[in-house]
C-alpha cells in the first residue's frame, strides 16, 4: 500500500545499519523506524487483554452459550499472545498478519450473535470488548498509515453495529466510534511521521558518508594522480612532437580533476553558508567557482581567494558572455592566442575583464560587422551585460589583442 | 648560466620523489647547482640552515605540515634565501599565506621547463615571480583587507601598483606593462615587488601585534 509497508515487511528484524538492539533481547535488532511504536502498542494489547478477561469473567454467566464463549476466549488469548510476540519481535509486521488479525477480531466480535441473545447484545459491547478490538486498528494504522487506521476503526464500528442490530446516530451519547477513528488517525500519523523522519535521517547520513568518501578520495587523488598528470603534461610538452597531444590530454584531465576536488570544498562552504542563512539564500553563487570552471590550457583565470557572491542570473550571464569571448578568441585571434580572465570584487559591483593576446580587431571592423549584420560578438556579449544593467568597455587594436571589461551590479536581492 | 656569475644554489622541497628528482635534474641540466633536496617542513629547515641556498623551490603539501610553515621555517633558518612556491593551481589560500610568510613568487606545477628555469633565475636575481593567478589573488587580498575595520597595520596599494597588478593578472608581461604605462621595465618590477613586500610586512606587523596583545612580548 505504501512504502512504509514494504520497509517493515521486508526487513522486520533485519540487522541493517541504524538498527538498535532491544533492551532485554540482546539477539534482536529492530531496524524498523516504527519499531518503538509497535512495541509500545503491545503493552496496550496486554492491558486491553486484562480488561477483556475481567469483562468476560463478569458477563460469562449472562451469555446463552457460556462454554462456547470460553472456547472463543481461548482463541482470543492465543491471538493476543501470537500478535503480541510477533509485533514486538517484528516478524508479524506484515500485511498478511495484520489482515489476519483484523479478520479474527471482526469474527470474534460478530460471534457475539452466537453466544448472546439480542437483548444482551443491545445493552452491552461485544464480548471481546471494543478496547481489545482497537488493537487491530492500531496494527493497521502502524503498518499502512492513518487512512487504514480510520478504515479499520470504521470496520470495527460497523461490526459492533451489526451485532447490536441498530445504529445509534446520537454520537453525543456514545462517542466510541469517534474515539476509535481519531485514535486510528493519530497512531497512523505517528507511524508515518516516524518513517518519514527515518528516511530523511538515512538520506542525510548517506549524503554525509558520500561526502566524506569523496573528500578522502580527493586527498588521495590529489597527492597521487594529479601530480602524475601534471608531470606528464609538463614533460610531454617539452618532448614535443606527438607527445604534445598526450601532454594536452594529461593537462585537461588534471584540471578537470582539480576542479572537481575544489568544488567539493566549495560546495561544503556553500552548504554551510546556506545553513547559516535562515532565509536559505540559495540564489547566490560564488562567481570565483563559476569562472574558475572556464580555466583551460589557453584560458587563465585570476580571481580573489575569497568567495565573490553574486546573483544566480548575473553569474549565468557573465559565464555565457565569457564563453562567447573565449570562443571568439579561439576562432579569430590567431593560433596560440590565450585568454586571460580577471575577476575583481568592488563591494557593490564586480568587474570581469577578459583579454586575449591575439591579433586584435582592426579599428572599425566591429562597426563594419554591425553594418553588415554579422553581429556575433558585439550583440551577444554587449546585450548580455547591458541586460544586467552593466557597463561594457572594449579595447582592441591590431597586434595588441582584444580586451573586454564588464562592470555589473551583484544582482543579489 | 653565465660563467662569470656564481651558479645559483637551489634547494628543492617536495615529498614526491618523482617531482623532486625531475625538477632537480631539470635545474642541474640548466646549470643550476642543486645543493639539497628535502621532503618535509623539518628537513627543509635543517638543510636550509646547513647549506644556505639562494633559492628554495617549495611544494605546498608536505607530509609533516604545509608549505606555508616550511616557507617560514626556511626563511627563519636562512634569512638570505628566496622562496619560490611551486604549487598546484588550486591551493589558493595556501599560496597567499606562503606569500605573506615571505615567499617571493609562485608558479604552477604544470608550468613548462623553460618557465620554471626562467622563474628560478628571476627569483635568484631578486625579482618577484608573479603569475596572472597570483596577481588576482593579491589584488583580491588587498581589497578584502580594505573592507575590514581600519587598522594601523593594514597595507594598501597605491593606484599605480593596483594598475600594474591588474595588468599582470590580465597576462601582460613586465615589458608590455612598461610599454603601456610609459615607464621603465625596472619601475614595473619595483611596483610588483612592493605589492608583495607590503603584504609580508602587514603580516609581520599583525604577528607582532598579536604577540603583544597576547602577552608574548
Amino acid at each position: 500500500m505504501n512504502e512504509g509497508f514494504r520497509a517493515s515487511s521486508e526487513r522486520p528484524t533485519g540487522g541493517a545499519d541504524g538498527g538498535r538492539v532491544l533492551p532485554g533481547f540482546p539477539g534482536i535488532v529492530d531496524a524498523d523506524p516504527v519499531g518503538p511504536l509497535w512495541r509500545g502498542a503491545q503493552l496496550f494489547r496486554a492491558v486491553s487483554y486484562c480488561y477483556a478477561l475481567g469483562f468476560h469473567i463478569a458477563v460469562n454467566d449472562d451469555l446463552t452459550h457460556s462454554g462456547v464463549a470460553w472456547a472463543l476466549f481461548g482463541v482470543l488469548t492465543v491471538v493476543t499472545a501470537a500478535c503480541g510476540v510477533g509485533y514486538y519481535r517484528g516478524f508479524a509486521r506484515t500485511r498478511y498478519w495484520v489482515a489476519g488479525e483484523i479478520t479474527v477480531v471482526v469474527a470474534l466480535m460478530l460471534s457475539t450473535m452466537l453466544v448472546a441473545d439480542d437483548h444482551w447484545a443491545l445493552g452491552n459491547q461485544t464480548w471481546p470488548t471494543t478496547l481489545w478490538a482497537t488493537n487491530a486498528m492500531i496494527s493497521a494504522a502502524l503498518l499502512w498509515g492513518p487512512w487504514s487506521g480510520i478504515e479499520t476503526g470504521l470496520v470495527i464500528g460497523a461490526s459492533s453495529t451489526i451485532v447490536k442490530g441498530t445504529f445509534d446516530p446520537n454520537l453525543g451519547r456514545n462517542a466510541t466510534i469517534i474515539v476509535i477513528v481519531a485514535a486510528g488517525l493519530a497512531v497512523g500519523i505517528a507511524g508515518s511521521t516516524a518513517r518519514r523522519l527515518h528516511e530523511t535521517l538515512s538520506a542525510a547520513e548517506r549524503r554525509a558518508a558520500a561526502a566524506e568518501e569523496r573528500e578522502r578520495l580527493a586527498r588521495q587523488v590529489h597527492d597521487g594522480v594529479l601530480q602524475t598528470l601534471a608531470y606528464i603534461a609538463k614533460h610531454g610538452r617539452e618532448i614535443g612532437g606527438p607527445s604534445t597531444r598526450l601532454a594536452e590530454l594529461a593537462g585537461e584531465q588534471e584540471r578537470a580533476l582539480r576542479m572537481m576536488i575544489a568544488d567539493i570544498g566549495e560546495a561544503d562552504t556553500q552548504i554551510v553558508a546556506v545553513a547559516d542563512d535562515a532565509a536559505g539564500d540559495t540564489d547566490t553563487v560564488d562567481l570565483t567557482v563559476v569562472l574558475r570552471g572556464l580555466a583551460a590550457d589557453d584560458v587563465s583565470v585570476s580571481a580573489p581567494g575569497t568567495p565573490v557572491p553574486v546573483g544566480r542570473e548575473v553569474a549565468g550571464e557573465l559565464r555565457a558572455a565569457l564563453t562567447n569571448a573565449i570562443a571568439n578568441t579561439r576562432t579569430h585571434a590567431g593560433p596560440g592566442a590565450r585568454s586571460y580572465v580577471l575577476l575583481e570584487d568592488l563591494d557593490d559591483e564586480v568587474v570581469v575583464s577578459v583579454r586575449d593576446d591575439g591579433v586584435g580587431i582592426e579599428p572599425g571592423r566591429l562597426e563594419q560587422a554591425r553594418r553588415d549584420g554579422r553581429m556575433g560578438v558585439s550583440k551577444s556579449i554587449v546585450g548580455r551585460i547591458e541586460a544586467l544593467g552593466g557597463r561594457v568597455l572594449l579595447v582592441s587594436s591590431p597586434g595588441a589583442g582584444t580586451e573586454w571589461e564588464w562592470t555589473v551590479d551583484r544582482g543579489m536581492s | 648560466m653565465n660563467d662569470e656569475q656564481p651558479r645559483l644554489r637551489v634547494m628543492v622541497v617536495d615529498d614526491h620523489p618523482m617531482w623532486r628528482d625531475g625538477v632537480a635534474r631539470d635545474l642541474t641540466d640548466e646549470g643550476f647547482d642543486v645543493v639539497a633536496t628535502a621532503d618535509g617542513v623539518g628537513s627543509s629547515a635543517r638543510r636550509a640552515r646547513a647549506v644556505l641556498p639562494d633559492v628554495v623551490l617549495m611544494d605546498m603539501q608536505l607530509p609533516d605540515g604545509s608549505g606555508v610553515q616550511a616557507t617560514a621555517a626556511v626563511l627563519a633558518a636562512s634569512p638570505g634565501t628566496r622562496v619560490l612556491v611551486l604549487s598546484a593551481s588550486d591551493e589558493r589560500d595556501d599560496v597567499l599565506d606562503a606569500v605573506k610568510a615571505g615567499a617571493s613568487g609562485y608558479l604552477v606545477k604544470s608550468a613548462s621547463k623553460s618557465e620554471l628555469v626562467e622563474a628560478v633565475r628571476a627569483t635568484g636575481s631578486g625579482q618577484a615571480v608573479f603569475t596572472p593567478g597570483l596577481a588576482g589573488l593579491v589584488l583580491g587580498e588587498y581589497r578584502r583587507m580594505s573592507r575590514e575595520p581600519a587598522s594601523p597595520a593594514k597595507p594598501t596599494l597605491t593606484e599605480r601598483e593596483t594598475e600594474v597588478l591588474r595588468h599582470v593578472a590580465k597576462g601582460l608581461s613586465a615589458k608590455q606593462i612598461a610599454g603601456r604605462l610609459g615607464v621603465s621595465h625596472r619601475t614595473v618590477e619595483n611596483h610588483v615587488q612592493a605589492s608583495l613586500r607590503k603584504l609580508q610586512l602587514g603580516n609581520r606587523v599583525e604577528l607582532a601585534r598579536y604577540a603583544i596583545e597576547n602577552g608574548l612580548d
